[in-house]
């Protein structure tokens, strides 16, 4: 089971032009080389409120582990927007077609990572978020 | 001007196989105006203080997209990334820290996000020796 990521960014704001390719890495447990072996899947859900909503609940078994967070608002209307917040704070916002990708570390269990569609109105249309988590979780069984 | 962001993101963990490519390109906020700042910073951190890596002070705007890589090739040093002040030396550890931990990136991970020029973005080395951090702020 293999988990990889590629981010490749192109920007000629400068005079050199500049091209980042991390090539495809292989997303791994904390501190080592095996591969995370959990997942979410590819999730959506169609945003219309701009209260925050919890898109992924923190698991404070989960802090020391590795997570990766992946979050894409697909609108097409480039002036809609989802607010990304972790325990209340903001990190960003995700304009339409904006992604992000980042790893988690559910330092508690108010760490979840929750969105908000800020500037919906009922005549905007709902926006819709697509997303996938990929972690380890050595005692999620136990839970059960 | 233009600036584009892709990923591709592919996992086999479960039976169906996820696969994801998108590329979005970045505008100003809320608009379709290409980005026009660029900042590229690689910096090599020698001490395990908490400390600023990307000032509000840094960014003219209040939308921007970070890329952050930790380029080591050793999986098990790794860096706090952070949302909030940094304690420098201090208390970390003792339950008030002024921040919000995002998330740890090991050796080899990268992460891509945008900020919305609130609050710093803090960095915490997990060894002090001599880890690199890079960095680029679109805005």
């Amino acid at each position: 089971m293999a988990t990889q990521a590629q981010l490749i960014l192109t920007s000629d704001v400068s005079g050199d032009p500049t091209n980042v390719d991390t090539g495809l890495i292989t997303l791994t447990k904390a501190g080592g080389t095996n591969e995370l072996d959990q997942t979410t899947g590819l999730g959506r859900v169609h945003l219309r409120s701009t209260a925050n909503k919890v898109l992924f609940a923190a698991n404070a078994e989960g802090n020391d582990l590795a997570a990766k967070v992946y979050i894409i608002n697909k609108s097409e209307d480039a002036a809609l927007y989802v607010t990304v917040t972790i325990n209340a704070q903001t990190i960003g916002k995700l304009y339409g077609g904006d992604f992000m990708f980042i790893p988690w570390s559910q330092t508690d269990t108010a760490a979840s990572i929750e969105v908000a569609a800020t500037n919906w109105t009922s005549s905007t249309g709902d926006i819709p978020v697509e997303y996938a988590l990929f972690h380890e979780d050595t005692d999620y069984l136990t839970n059960a | 001007m233009a600036t584009s962001a892709q990923i591709n993101l592919t996992s086999d963990i479960t039976d169906d196989a996820l696969s994801v490519n998108n590329t979005a390109n970045l505008y100003l906020a809320g608009g379709t105006t290409d980005l026009n700042t660029l900042t590229s910073v690689t910096k090599v951190l020698e001490s395990t203080d908490h400390v600023d890596l990307i000032t509000t002070g840094s960014v003219a705007t209040t939308h921007s997209y970070v890329y952050i890589n930790n380029p080591s090739e050793d999986a098990s040093e790794f860096f706090h990334i952070h949302i909030g002040n940094a304690v420098g030396s201090g208390t970390y550890d003792d339950g008030t820290l002024p921040t919000e931990e995002i998330g740890r990136l090991y050796g080899g991970d990268f992460m891509f996000f945008p900020w919305d020029v609130d609050d710093d973005i803090t960095i915490k080395p997990s060894v002090a020796t001599k880890m690199t951090v890079e960095y680029i702020v679109f805005s």
